[in-house]
C-alpha cells in the first residue's frame, strides 16, 4: 500500500473511533443546508430571475458546492488548518517521516461529519437538478474539480501564515471563498467579478461547474481543468516555500 | 549493521557553525533572536551523546535542524552524509526521531495500527514489519500494549510504544528530544536502560537532548552542553566530572567529638559529633595531602571521597558567562 | 447585588475584546464580505425587478442588509455550543460559587465582547452602504437603528442562553447552534426582509422573538422610522430574560439534585 493510501486508511480508522454525536451533527449539517434551499425558494418566488440565474440553476450551484465542499472538509479536512498547523508545530509530525508533507497532512485527518454536506448535495442533485447520466457525470467531475480549486485555495491562504505568522488570512480566506461560491456569480460586476475568477476563484468552485452541467462545452472544461491544475500547483509551491520558513513550536501536539 | 555506515572514520553527525535566528515581537518591535549560534560538533557512529542545556537553551532548535524540520539561518550540518533540510525524505528513512512533546502514535488507534501505517510509509514488507514488531515487543516488553488504544495507555507505556514506532525501520541514528519528560522515576530508568541496550546490541547512535542530569549519568558517554544558543562544553562525561570542578567531597566518620582547626583549601560543609564533611579545593591542595593531615590529626573510623554530584557540575557550566 | 456587577462585566469584556486585533480583523473582514455579498444580491434583484421588491428599493435593501448582518455577525455564532459545553462539562457549576447570578455575568461578558465587534461592523456597514446604496434613506431611522442594534444583540444573547440551557437536560445540545442560527436568518428576517416572506411565514415570524434580533434595526436603517420597533425589542428582551432565568434556575436546581 502506498504511503498516502496507508495514511488515509489510518485517518478513516481514527474518524470511526471518534464518533461522538456523529448522527446529530450530520443531521444538523443537512438541516443547515435545507434552510438555504428554503431561502432561495423564497427569494426566487419574489424575484423570478436575476441576471440569468433562476431557482433551478442556484440549486444546482448548491448541489455542486455542498458535494465538493463536503469532500474537501470531510476527506481533506486539514486543508483549512494549514495556518494553524504552521503556528502550533503540527507540521513536525509530517517532516519526521519520509513522506511529502503536504500530501500527508491533507489525507491525515478525516472529518466524517462533513459527509452530511456531501450527502445533501447528492440528494439535492438527484431531487431537484434533472439528473440524467450525462448531467450526473459532469456534476461529479465538476464537483471534483471545484473541490480541487477549493482545497488549493485553502492551502494557499493557509500557507501565508508561514510568512506572516498570523492566521487571519487563513480563517478569512476560508469563510470568504465558501460564501462567495454559494451565490450566483453574475450578481457581481466589474472588479469583484474579475476577482472571483482569479485571486479568489470562488466562481470555479461551483458556478462554472454548474454552467457546464447545463451547457457542456470543451473550452469551459479546459478552463476549469486548467484553473484547478494551476491552483493546485500554486498551492504546492507556496507551501514548500513556506516550509523553509517554518519555525515549529514547543507546544505539545498529537501525531 | 546499518550503524557501520560511516565507519570509515567520518562522523555520523556533523554540525558546523550552525545558526538559527527567529523573529519575535509584534509589528514595529520585531527582534531577531538567535536561538542557536554557530554551534559545531561531531558525533561518531555508535556514540551515545547527551545534548543538555536549560530550558530555552536551543536544544530543540538544534535537533530540529539536524532532523530536517527547520532550515538553519547559517552554517552547515550533515547526518549520515546527508544535509538534513535538503535531503529530508531520504534521511528520515534512516533515522528515528522521538520527541517528548510530539507523539508519533495516533491517539485513537492502537499502536499496531499506527505501525501498519508507518510500515507502508517506510516501505517495509508486511512480513518484515510483522517480525520487526514482534522483536520490538520483546525488546521493549510491550507486546501486550500494542493492541490497546493509545489513549488508554499510561505515559510510561505510551513512551515504550513510541520507541517501538521509531525503531520499526531500524534506524542507524536515534534523535530523542526530552523523551523522559513526565515519566516517573522507574519508567525513566527503564527507558534509559533500553536506549543503552539498543546502542550496545545494535550499534545505534543515540543523540539525546535533556535537561535531566540523570540522563547524562545513565545513558551518555559524552555530553555536549549548550546554553544561550552556544556550545559551552563538549567532553566525555567522566572527564567532565574530573576536570571541571576542582573539588572533592571528603566525608569522615569520627570516633568521637573532635575539633577541626581548618586548613587552607578546605571548607567545612558539616561538622557534628560523628561526622565531618569537607569540600576540598584540589587546586589549592591535593586530596592526598588533606587526607594525610586529617588522618594524622583526627581520630577517624571511616573515610569516603567522592566527586561532586553532576548537578553541581552542570550548574557550574551553566553559570559560565556567555562568550 | 447583581446589578452592580453587570456594567463592570460588560465594560471589562469590551475592553479586552477591543485589544484582540486578530479576532477583530477576522470578524470585520467576514462582515464586510458577507454583508456586501447579500446586499449586492438583493440590490441586483431589485434593479432587475423594476426598481423595487416588496416595497423596498435597491437603496433601502442595501441599508437593510448591512444592518441586519451587523446585528447578527457581531455575535459569536457558536456561543450556544460554548455555553452548552460549559453546562455539560460542569464548568457552570464552578460559576455557582460566585454570588452574582450565573446567567447575568455570562450574558454581560458576552455582550461586552460583542460591543466592539458591533461598533466596528456598524461603522464599516454605514460606509459600505453609502458607497454601494447611496445616502441613508432617513437620518432619523439611522439614529434609532443604533440603540436598536444594541437591543438586538442583547435579545439574541439572552435567547441563545435560554436555548443553550437545554444542555442541562440533553447531553448533546451543542450542535443545535446551527438550527438556532438559521431560525434567526429566516425568521429574524436577516437574509430577507419580513415583508418578503409569504403570508403564513410572515405572520409566524412576527409573533416570534427573532424579529427583535435582526429585523428591527434593519427596518429602521432602511428608512422606515417605526419607533415602536424599539418598544417591541424591549418587550422581547424582558420575555427572553424571564425565560432564560427560568431555564437556568431549573437547570441549577437539577445540577444540585443530580450532581455536576
Amino acid at each position: 500500500m502506498t504511503a498516502v493510501l496507508a495514511t488515509f486508511r489510518a485517518a478513516v480508522l481514527e474518524a470511526r473511533a471518534n464518533r461522538r454525536a456523529f448522527w446529530t451533527q450530520l443531521a444538523a449539517m443537512a438541516l443547515n443546508d435545507v434552510v438555504w434551499v428554503i431561502f432561495w425558494s423564497l427569494f426566487f418566488a419574489k424575484v423570478g430571475v436575476v441576471r440569468g440565474w433562476d431557482r433551478s440553476r442556484v440549486l444546482l450551484l448548491l448541489a455542486i458546492l455542498t458535494t465538493g465542499g463536503g469532500v474537501v472538509l470531510g476527506l481533506l479536512s486539514n486543508a483549512r488548518r494549514i495556518g494553524q498547523l504552521a503556528t502550533d508545530g503540527g507540521i513536525d509530525a509530517a517532516l519526521a517521516l519520509p513522506v511529502r508533507p503536504l500530501a500527508y497532512l491533507l489525507v491525515r485527518r478525516v472529518e466524517a461529519v462533513n459527509f452530511g454536506d456531501g450527502l445533501f448535495g447528492l440528494g439535492l442533485f438527484v431531487i431537484a437538478c434533472h439528473p440524467t447520466p450525462g448531467r450526473a457525470l459532469v456534476y461529479l467531475l465538476g464537483s471534483a474539480a471545484g473541490a480541487v480549486v477549493l482545497a488549493s485555495f485553502l492551502v494557499l491562504v493557509g500557507s501565508i501564515t508561514f510568512f506572516t505568522r498570523r492566521g487571519e488570512a487563513g480563517d478569512l480566506g476560508f469563510q470568504a471563498i465558501i460564501l462567495l461560491a454559494s451565490y450566483p456569480v453574475d450578481i457581481f460586476s466589474g472588479a469583484t467579478k474579475v476577482l472571483l475568477y482569479t485571486a479568489i476563484p470562488a466562481a470555479f468552485v461551483a458556478a462554472v461547474p454548474a454552467r457546464l452541467v447545463d451547457h457542456l462545452d470543451l473550452s469551459g472544461v479546459a478552463t476549469l481543468a486548467g484553473v484547478a491544475a494551476l491552483f493546485a500547483t500554486g498551492a504546492a509551491t507556496v507551501f514548500s516555500l513556506g516550509l523553509r520558513r517554518y519555525t515549529s513550536s514547543s507546544l505539545w501536539t498529537r501525531a | 549493521m546499518s550503524a557501520l555506515s560511516g565507519s570509515d572514520g567520518r562522523p555520523i553527525i556533523a554540525a558546523r557553525q550552525l545558526t538559527k535566528s527567529f523573529e519575535t515581537g509584534r509589528r514595529g518591535r520585531r527582534q531577531l533572536v538567535e536561538a542557536v549560534r554557530q554551534i559545531s560538533f561531531e558525533v561518531s557512529p555508535a556514540e551515545r551523546i547527551a545534548y543538555i542545556g536549560p530550558n530555552g537553551a536551543g536544544k530543540s532548535t538544534s535537533i530540529k535542524m539536524l532532523t530536517g524540520i527547520l532550515h538553519p539561518s547559517a552554517g552547515a550540518a550533515t547526518v549520515m552524509g546527508m544535509v538534513p533540510w535538503r535531503q529530508r525524505r531520504e534521511l528520515t528513512r534512516r533515522i528515528g526521531t522521538l520527541f517528548g512533546q510530539r507523539s508519533q502514535l495516533w491517539f485513537e488507534l492502537t499502536p499496531r495500527e499506527t505501525f501498519r501505517m508507518l510500515g507502508a510509509i517506510y516501505g517495509l514488507e508486511r512480513s518484515d514489519l510483522r517480525s520487526r514488531v514482534g522483536q520490538l515487543g520483546d525488546l521493549l516488553e510491550a507486546e501486550d500494549l500494542f493492541d490497546q488504544p493509545v489513549r488508554s495507555l499510561s505515559l510510561g507505556q505510551r513512551m515504550r510504544c513510541e520507541l517501538a514506532a521509531c525503531l520499526l525501520h531500524q534506524p542507524a541514528v536515534m534523535f530523542l528530544d526530552e523523551p523522559t519528560i513526565g515519566l516517573d522515576l522507574l519508567a525513566k530508568q527503564r527507558f534509559r536502560e533500553l536506549l543503552v541496550r539498543l546502542n550496545q546490541e545494535q550499534g545505534t547512535t543515540i543523540f539525546l537532548t535533556s535537561h535531566d542530569v540523570a540522563d547524562i549519568e545513565h545513558v551518555a558517554q559524552r555530553a555536549i552542553v549548550i546554553n544561550h544558543g552556544v556550545v559551552i562544553y563538549d567532553d566525555d562525561v567522566s572527564a567532565m566530572r574530573r576536570s571541571l570542578l576542582a573539588t572533592k567531597l571528603v566525608e569522615l566518620t569520627l570516633a568521637g567529638p573532635t575539633d577541626f582547626a581548618g586548613m587552607a583549601g578546605v571548607a567545612v560543609a558539616e561538622h557534628t559529633a560523628t561526622t565531618l564533611r569537607l569540600v576540598v579545593d584540589t587546586a589549592v591542595r591535593p586530596v592526598r595531602e588533606v587526607l594525610d593531615a586529617l588522618l594524622l590529626d583526627l581520630d577517624v573510623t571511616d573515610v569516603t571521597v567522592t566527586d561532586p554530584p553532576l548537578e553541581e557540575v552542570i550548574a557550574e557550566i551553566y553559570a559560565r558567562p556567555r562568550t | 447585588m447583581t446589578r452592580r456587577w453587570l456594567p463592570v462585566a460588560v465594560a471589562s469584556a469590551a475592553r479586552r475584546m477591543s485589544r484582540d486585533r486578530a479576532a477583530l480583523t477576522v470578524a470585520f473582514g467576514f462582515y464586510a464580505v458577507v454583508a456586501t455579498v447579500i446586499s449586492t444580491l438583493w440590490r441586483t434583484a431589485a434593479n432587475a425587478h423594476g426598481g423595487s421588491i416588496g416595497g423596498y428599493s435597491g437603496a433601502q435593501l442595501t441599508w437593510y442588509l448591512y444592518f441586519s448582518e451587523a446585528a447578527v455577525t457581531a455575535l459569536n455564532p457558536r456561543q450556544i455550543e460554548l455555553t452548552g459545553d460549559d453546562i455539560a462539562s460542569g464548568a457552570v457549576a464552578v460559576d455557582l460559587l460566585r454570588p452574582a447570578s450565573v446567567l447575568g455575568v455570562r450574558v454581560a461578558t458576552e455582550l461586552g465582547r460583542s460591543l466592539p465587534r458591533l461598533a466596528g461592523c456598524t461603522a464599516i456597514g454605514v460606509a459600505l452602504a453609502v458607497l454601494t446604496g447611496g445616502p441613508v434613506p432617513a437620518a432619523a431611522g439611522l439614529l434609532l437603528a443604533l440603540p436598536s442594534l444594541v437591543l438586538a444583540v442583547a435579545c439574541n444573547l439572552v435567547a441563545q442562553h435560554a436555548f443553550a440551557g437545554a444542555a442541562f437536560w440533553i447531553r448533546d445540545a451543542r450542535s443545535t447552534w446551527f438550527l438556532y442560527q438559521k431560525l434567526v436568518f429566516l425568521l429574524g428576517a436577516m437574509l430577507l426582509p419580513l415583508q418578503l416572506l409569504p403570508g403564513w411565514l410572515h405572520t409566524l415570524a412576527a409573533w416570534l422573538p427573532f424579529v427583535a434580533m435582526a429585523y428591527a434595526p434593519a427596518r429602521l436603517a432602511s428608512g422606515h422610522v417605526e419607533a415602536q420597533l424599539l418598544a417591541l425589542q424591549g418587550f422581547w428582551f424582558l420575555v427572553l430574560v424571564t425565560a432564560a432565568v427560568a431555564v437556568f434556575s431549573a437547570g441549577e436546581r437539577r445540577l444540585q439534585v443530580v450532581g455536576g
